[in-house]
This record gives structure tokens, C-alpha cells and sequence, in this order.
């Protein structure tokens, strides 16, 4: 999963459009009438600062939801009920650290390393996807994640895998089909949750409650209130808006939620038959903002845990380093 | 062929093994030293795991065994026969790396011995692992050689890991007085005194290529008694979180 | 001894201060290595990623399950990214007029109309 729709500003970026305005004004057309046709950029395109920055920034971030997104789903690696769960459980965290790697290696060729990245987010200067910042707290949490977190990360991954930036198309192509997995074995766990004793029923609709605010966060703020950068959309770094992304999933998803007995906690939702659009109560803004910036339940404790994973780890990566080595940034 | 009993309990030492070191692998999943090893390490630890189902389910299907599910989640502790070995925690990245070397040469010339196993359920099952060990024993012994070779720190911490972890993997090899000799009579398997030669035989090059010392193995005392059912303290723990959700409702489908 | 962490493989690290500073070294993550997947027997090895590794030999470890975990797969190849050499993005109008050149082409010869006109003349 989880390129969370969001792209986290940073507050400069008044400096970044005076940087725009010394890019060759021929070569910026060029480029943008390539992007027009549909075609792809690849790392050694010229390409505006601009873009190169906010792609780094995207992809990064999405790179670090991946890492980061592994931990509340593996806090429930070692009690997984029986072998089948146990296995795709393990199998679906791994691909996570498989998305993260490949996201990586996408932004690198942009020209930033995994280090100064891995940098960033232990710093706090880069940022992951919110939805990660809460805890997991019983089974049933696991199921609702694979299930409705993977869902949300696939539409908004589907949208960015027709973007303008080769290497990020080629990472989604890979990681969408791993999704499907995701999403299935989520939906089974969620599905054997739902139908299951009135305990494992109620243990799934608690959770249901506490993730839907998460979840409507996911995709970021209500078009009317982000000012989402046309530019942005022009280049294809951003696919669609905030509240489509966040329509199609409603539209995707509750239904399937409701179909299975379940509720959702607001009474507001229901699907606009005249518009086709849904309707729904708006969640907490304030909230979402507290917890990205360092407020939420578990901010802390991943952050601490990925320092843990790099101080752990780093004998092993020095012994084998190899300082005389040519070194190079991934090719394509 | 060979009673029942006999073959059971070397399924469940198998399985056991295999359940135990795999959930206790799978705990670095996400947290390894570099993501390229965090998704190999959590492969293999996969493998394990999916091993120890694919005996439990001989147990179940070949031998009027439990379901596998509930025999594995819903067992005391006491009825365990896994070796000390695989129940000790993870410790740092070193004691993970030479346990999955030790035991992975172990699981192997265990397996291959089972090609021409005279219980048919074994041949199928190592024809189907043979890879899968091929590849596991491939990564232990790349990690190991290189970081004994690369820095001071990594020859010396792979050299304190295997001194601290031998004896414990020599319990691999734990004989059984009940039900070994019908074993191997029956041609099931070569027993653990040849497993175990043989598993000598394929660790020392590899130590040898790391220059890295084996400890005299005539000196010291294999750590047995898991076997028969005796554990470290650290199992019943395991086994506790293990079974924590399938443990609230066992007649449930999870 | 206990985080409080509702994950019981974090009650069981040792965490350090959230605080802490902690920062990887450049290179530490090792050199990238391109990763080539051959599907079947006779097939092209096809370029589908890279890995990070410290040499060679573990980046093929490394690659086997990274990008053969899941798809058919029957060799792969790895190849430091430094040793890759390619054209530079600008010299693309090298190949410009390659479709053009039909002397190179089957397509670029009518046999047929050469032998009916023959045959017409006779
Ligand atoms: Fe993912
Ligand atoms: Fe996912
Ligand atoms: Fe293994």
C-alpha cells in the first residue's frame, strides 16, 4: 500500500516558483507538450526543479508509508490464528518492505539517495502517511487495514501508476498487482470476521468505528479547502483530486461494507442518487493535522522503532560497506 | 513400514522445529538491517512455517493427526518436541544469522535424507523443498562468509554467535531411545547420529572459507531435552502469543 | 522492560528515545545493482529494478526474492548501475530516421509488380 493521496507541503513554496522561473522557457514547453502526448519522463529528461522536487517528495513519502505502514499490521505477525493467516500476513508485510524498496529506488533516480531519505524520515522532516500513526489494536484492526487501507491506497495508486514519471509508473505497475493480493486477503479476513460468531462480529464493527475517521482522512483535505496545485495536475505528479479519490472509494467500498451486516459511524453517508456523489459528514480536520504534525497515538513509537530496525542493523551494513566501490544511483 | 508412533513423533520434532524458528524469524519481518534482507529473511522464514503446515497436514491426512491448525495453536507447551535451539529469542542480528545457518544445513541434509525415505509422504515433501533449502543455505552461507571476512567486528561477532550457539544446534540432533532404531530399520530415515556427521560435514568448509573456528565438538554438550518435551522458559511465552486469537474462540473460523 | 506497545515484538526491543538522533551514513545502504528476469528458457532477460547491495553475490541473493518471489522466473542477471552505459537523452534524434530506410526493409521491394509487368510484356 499506501501512497496516502496527501502530499505533505512544505512552507516554501513561494521560493519554489521563483526557483521555476529560471527554467529554460524553451525546454519547459518541450517538456510540457510531452507530458501532453502522454509520454513519459525518464530520469535523465530534462525536467523543471519544480517537478524533481515535488516527485522526490511524493515518492519518498510514499516510500516511507510503505516501511512505516509494515508496523501496525505487523504488530499482529506473531498471533496470527492459524497457518493460512500466519502466512499471508507475514507474506503481505513483506511486500510493504518490497513497495518501500521499490519506491526508493524510483525517487533515487531522481537524484536523492535512500540514505538521505531514510534521513529524513528518521528526523521527522519527511513525513508518511497518516493513517499509520494509530494503533492496531486487535485482530479485527488487521482485517479492516488490509482490507479498507489497502483498498484506499490501491485507488489512489491506480491514479498515480498513469502519471508523467517512468520509473514511479513502472514501481506502481508492480506494486498495483501485489495490491490485488492485499485487498483479497484482507477482504477474506475482514468477510470471515463479519460472518462470523456475535464476538467476531462485534470485534469487527469496534474496529470499523475507530479506523473510519483514519480512513477518511486518507486521501487528504476536501478540494475546497487544499489549495491543489494545477501545475502539479498539469505534470501529471498528481493524478486526481482529493475528493475524487476519496468519492471512488466510497463508492467502491461501502457498499461492500454494508452489505455484509456492518455499519459505519455516520449517519450523514449515503450515496446522492441525483449527483451519483456521496455525501458524508466531514471528519475532523483539526484532528488530522494534530496527529501529522507528531500528535496522534503513535507517532512516537514508529519512528523509535525504525531508529531501533537502522542502530540494529547498521553493524551489518558497515561491515559489508564498501568505500572504494563506484557507486551510482539506480539507472532507470 | 513402520508403526505410526514412531513416525509421529518424528513429524511433530520436524514441525515443530520448523514452527517455532519460522514464527521466530518472522519476528524481524519489517524490522531487518536493510529492506533487500528484511524480504529474504522473511521469505525464509515463510518457507519454515509453510514447512511445518505441510508435515502437520502428513500428521493430519497420513496418520490420524489433528487438524493442523489446532494441533499447532492449541498444544501445551509440554506436548512441543522442538529443539532449544529454535525457542531462544532473537537476540541481535548475529545469534539470527548463525541459528538460520546452523539449522538451515541441519533442515537440509535432514531433507535430502528423506528422498529415499521409505514413508512416501517424506519423498514428496523433499522433492518440494529441495529448492527452497538450496536457496536458504545459499544466503547463510554468503552472509556468513563475507561478514567474517569484511571487518574485525563482523569476524568477531560471528565467531562469539557460533561459540554461544553450538551446542544448542548440536540438540538438534537429539536421539530418541524409543523410536529411532525401528526408524531407521525401516529405512524412514538415517537416524540422528548420521544426520548429524553429515550436517558436520557440510558446515566446517563453510567455516572454513569464513575462517571462522568450529568449537571442538567432542568438548561440548549438546543441549537436549526438547525432544522429550522439556523446555526453556522462553516457549511457553511464545506459544502464548502465538495462540492469543485463536485461543478466544477455537471452534471459531478465523 | 515493556514499551507498552501493543506489539509484543516491540515490548520485547530495547527502544531507544524518541528524540534520539539517528542517522544512516551515506552509503550504508550499500551499491545498486540492475536486476535482468529471464521468464523461461529462451526468453530475454528483461530489466525489471534494482537492488541495493554490498557486492555481486548478495545482490542476487538479494534479487531472487525481491523480484522473483511471486512470477514465473528461471535466471536473473544483476549489474553494478555504475557499469551501465547508455545514449545520452538528447542523442534520441539518432534514431530518428530509422523507419524511413526501406532499402533495409522487406517491405521496401515489389517483387511482384516487377514480375506481373514482365509477364504483361510478353
Ligand atoms: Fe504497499
Ligand atoms: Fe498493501
Ligand atoms: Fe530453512
Amino acid at each position: 500500500m499506501y501512497g496516502g493521496g496527501y502530499i505533505f507541503d512544505e512552507p516554501n513554496g513561494k521560493q519554489l516558483r521563483e526557483e521555476q522561473q529560471h527554467d529554460d522557457p524553451g525546454k519547459l514547453s518541450a517538456f510540457e507538450e510531452r507530458i501532453a502526448r502522454g509520454e513519459k519522463i525518464e530520469p535523465g529528461d530534462w525536467m523543471p526543479a519544480e517537478y524533481r522536487r515535488q516527485l522526490i517528495r511524493l515518492i519518498e513519502q510514499h516510500a516511507h508509508s510503505e516501511i512505516i505502514g509494515a508496523l501496525p499490521e505487523g504488530t499482529w505477525i506473531t498471533r496470527a490464528p492459524g497457518f493460512k493467516r500466519k502466512l499471508a500476513l507475514i507474506a503481505k508485510v513483506q511486500d510493504e518492505i518490497g513497495h518501500g524498496q521499490l519506491l526508493y529506488n524510483a525517487a533515487e533516480t531522481l537524484g536523492k539517495s535512500r540514505e538521505a531519505m531514510i534521513n529524513d524520515l528518521l528526523s521527522g522532516k519527511s513525513k508518511y502517511s497518516n493513517v499509520f500513526n494509530y494503533p492496531a489494536k486487535t485482530w479485527a484492526d488487521v482485517t479492516v487495514i488490509g482490507f479498507l487501507i489497502d483498498a484506499a491506497a490501491i485507488v489512489n495508486q491506480v491514479a498515480n501508476a498513469k502519471g508523467s514519471y517512468g520509473p514511479y509508473c513502472r514501481a506502481l505497475e508492480r506494486i498495483c498487482y501485489e495490491e490485488s493480493f492485499h485487498l483479497k486477503q484482507g477482504h477474506d479476513a475482514f468477510i470471515e470476521l463479519a460472518t462470523g460468531t456475535p464476538e467476531q462480529k462485534a470485534m469487527l464493527q469496534d474496529a470499523l468505528n475507530r479506523w473510519w475517521q483514519p480512513i477518511m482522512h486518507f486521501f487528504g483535505p476536501p478540494d475546497k479547502t487544499s489549495q491543489h496545485s494545477e501545475k502539479l495536475m498539469q505534470w501529471k505528479v498528481k493524478m486526481a483530486s482529493n475528493d475524487e479519490m476519496r468519492n471512488q472509494f466510497l463508492d467502491s467500498y461501502v457498499p461492500k461494507i454494508w452489505e455484509l451486516g456492518l455499519t459505519l459511524p455516520d449517519p450523514l453517508l449515503r450515496k446522492n442518487a441525483d449527483t451519483g456523489r456521496w455525501e458524508y459528514t466531514d471528519p475532523n480536520w483539526d484532528e488530522f493535522f494534530r496527529v501529522i504534525n507528531g500528535g496522534g497515538p503513535c507517532n512516537a513509537e514508529r519512528l523509535q522503532v525504525r531508529k531501533w530496525a537502522e542502530e540494529e542493523g547498521r553493524w551489518v551494513r558497515k561491515a559489508l560497506m564498501n568505500p572504494a566501490e563506484r557507486r551510482s544511483l539506480p539507472v532507470a | 513400514m513402520s508403526s505410526n508412533a514412531a513416525l509421529t513423533d518424528l513429524i511433530i520434532k520436524m514441525a515443530d522445529d520448523e514452527l517455532v524458528l519460522g514464527h521466530r524469524n518472522s519476528e524481524w519481518t519489517g524490522l531487518g538491517p536493510v529492506m533487500e534482507e528484511d524480504i529474504a529473511f522473511s521469505s525464509m522464514a515463510q518457507d519454515k512455517i509453510g514447512h511445518a503446515w505441510a508435515l502437520y497436514r502428513i500428521l493430519h491426512e497420513n496418520l490420524g493427526g489433528e487438524d493442523p491448525d489446532r494441533f499447532a495453536f492449541m498444544r501445551p507447551e509440554s506436548a512441543f518436541k522442538c529443539a532449544h535451539l529454535v525457542e531462544m529469542p532473537n537476540g541481535g542480528y548475529d545469534f539470527s544469522l548463525i541459528r538460520h545457518f546452523l539449522f538451515d544445513h541441519a533442515e537440509t541434509v535432514r531433507y535430502e535424507s528423506l528422498q529415499d525415505s521409505s514413508f512416501e509422504p517424506f519423498q514428496l515433501l523433499s522433492k518440494k523443498v529441495k529448492g527452497e533449502l538450496k536457496y536458504h543455505t545459499l544466503h547463510a552461507n554468503a552472509f556468513i562468509i563475507q561478514l567474517s571476512k569484511a571487518s574485525e567486528e563482523g569476524y568477531a561477532r560471528m565467531q562469539t554467535a557460533l561459540n554461544d550457539t553450538i551446542a544448542l544446534a548440536a540438540g538438534i540432533f537429539e536421539p530418541s531411545a524409543a523410536h529411532e532404531e525401528e526408524l531407521i530399520a525401516e529405512k524412514v530415515y538415517p537416524g540422528e547420529k548420521a544426520l548429524y556427521h553429515r550436517w558436520l560435514d557440510r558446515i566446517y568448509p563453510v567455516l572454513v572459507k569464513a575462517s571462522l573456528n568450529l568449537p571442538d565438538m567432542e568438548t561440548i554438550t549438546p543441549v537436549y531435552g526438547g525432544r522429550q518435551g522439556f523446555h526453556t522458559t522462553h516457549l511457553a511465552p511464545l506459544l502464548k502469543e502465538m495462540g492469543e486469537v485463536f485461543n478466544l474462540d477455537t471452534e471459531a473460523s478465523w | 522492560m515493556s514499551n507498552e506497545s501493543l506489539d509484543p515484538r516491540v515490548n520485547r526491543l530495547k527502544l531507544g528515545d524518541a528524540s534520539a538522533v539517528i542517522k544512516v551514513e551515506e552509503g550504508e545502504n550499500w551499491n545498486v545493482y540492475e536486476v535482468f528476469h529471464q521468464e523461461k528458457r529462451g526468453a530475454h532477460h528483461e530489466h525489471v529494478g534494482c537492488v541495493h547491495a554490498p557486492d555481486p553475490q548478495l545482490a542476487l541473493v538479494f534479487a531472487k526474492e525481491q523480484f522473483a518471489r511471486r512470477k514465473k522466473c528461471v535466471n536473473l542477471w544483476v549489474v553494478r548501475s555504475a557499469d551501465i552505459l547508455a545514449f545520452d537523452v538528447e542523442d534520441e534524434d539518432m534514431f530518428a530516421n530509422n523507419l524511413e530506410k526501406n532499402y533495409r526493409d522487406a517491405s521496401g521491394f515489389k517483387v511482384m509488380e516487377k514480375i506481373n509487368k514482365f509477364k504483361q510484356s510478353k
